[in-house]
């Protein structure tokens, strides 16, 4: 083989593999752009259903509220009801909404300092008159000195409302309903501050633990029926935990209740 | 004389809704479902607070604010809507000179209670 000949071939090889180079940065940068316009579109979809929706809710309200003048207690239920089924439907629109930008990997942090106890309060408070309406006992217990998070609190209110919110759910009237917070063992990232929340309610089978994570996914259709979700739920709890550098998982016997754990890193504590 | 509410916001079942309710608790209403409709009130019939839609078709609503600020001492309270309740619409929003951001839908009575607390902090200055 000529010297020639060589250089000739590694000019060809040399040649071919920036073409490929190139090739390769443009499919990634296409690929950017469709994970772009996929996630402008939900926004723009989610600006658009929004809209026409705040108009129907809002009449609702002015009818409700005796603005246009008292309604008969029917009348007032009727409404309620029209106003009810709306929220729900707007819920589930910023759900959507939330769960494309995290798949977008545009969602942010707004971290301050804060107790979870004040969380967990907050969450409990919103949730009472549900507990209340299913006759569940719900307990609450933190371990006492647990330093203050630093963390996004919406988005941490946001995963342990989601959780407390299926524990209701998913638990026959009159069960029971726990939520703990404690210190985790020591990881190699740091320390790590424990939060569970358990119920005695129908379980998740073995086999369903990671499908109850992925997104549009019910373990039983018949229960999406009846627990109005989008099915992103838990998908968008973990994605907020997973921002925090946390895990979220769950350990449950189908019939025995279910414990979903979540950890969150915390700074600078002894 | 009633106050003077203006209402920029593009869609047509969402003024109606407001229109209704800011008339109904004794308010006298202007409407733009545009910028530059909004700046034309501004300067003919100048109002006591607006009510501003962040997105007006492809505008931006906070473009209106420069229109506001040249209306001197008779400066509308600016409140915007939005149904983004991030904390940097947030931001933005305080950011450009309005009085507070609500997240539609608005709660009626809330917003006629705040509405009152305004134009009394108004008459006030």
């Amino acid at each position: 083989m000529t010297r020639a000949y060589v250089d000739d071939v590694s000019a060809e090889r040399l040649a071919s593999l920036q073409e490929q180079n190139l090739e390769l940065s443009r499919l990634v940068a296409e690929l950017r752009n469709e994970a772009a316009l996929r996630t402008q579109f939900l926004s723009n979809i989610s600006h658009d259903l929004r809209t026409p929706l705040t108009a129907i809710i809002t009449h609702g309200e002015i009818l409700r509220d005796g603005i246009l003048g008292e309604l008969t207690a029917r009348q007032k239920d009727s409404v309620s009801g029209i106003i009810g089924g709306g929220r729900q439907l707007l819920d589930m629109i910023g759900e959507i909404l939330t769960y494309a930008r995290g798949a977008a990997n545009q969602l942010t942090l707004t971290r301050s300092e804060f107790s979870i106890e004040s969380v967990v309060d907050q969450v409990c408070a919103l949730n009472e008159s549900l507990v209340a309406k299913k006759g569940h006992a719900l307990s609450v217990s933190i371990e006492s000195g647990l330093p203050p998070l630093y963390a996004d609190r919406e988005k941490i209110a946001h995963v342990l409302g989601n959780l407390l919110g299926n524990a209701i759910d998913f638990t026959l009237p009159a069960g029971r309903v726990w939520i703990r917070c404690s210190r985790a063992a020591q990881t190699e990232r740091g320390h790590a501050m424990l939060i569970e929340v358990g119920d005695s309610g129908i379980g998740i089978a073995p086999e369903h633990h990671e499908l109850v994570f992925r997104e549009f996914a019910q373990v039983d259709a018949s229960a999406s029926r009846q627990h109005h979700g989008t099915g992103l739920g838990l998908a968008i709890a973990r994605k907020f935990v997973e921002l925090h550098d946390g895990r979220l998982w769950v350990e449950s016997v189908l019939g025995a209740g279910s414990r979903f754990y979540f950890t969150l890193p915390v700074r600078g504590v002894p | 004389m009633l106050p003077h509410i203006l209402l920029v916001e593009d869609n047509a079942f969402v003024i109606g809704a407001l229109r209704l309710l800011l008339e109904e608790t004794g308010h006298r209403v202007s409407d733009a479902s545009s910028v530059a409709g909004a700046a034309r009130v501004l300067h003919a019939d100048p109002p006591d607070v607006v009510l501003l839609d962040l997105t007006l078709g492809g505008e931006d609503g906070l473009s209106l604010m420069s229109s506001i600020d040249a209306a001197g001492a008779r400066r509308p309270v600016v409140v915007a809507l939005t149904g983004h309740d991030d904390p940097a619409t947030f931001e933005r929003c305080a950011g450009a000179g309005c009085r507070t951001v609500l997240v539609k839908p608005i709660r009626p009575l809330e917003l006629k209670a705040q509405i009152a607390t305004w134009l009394g902090e108004r008459a006030g200055s």
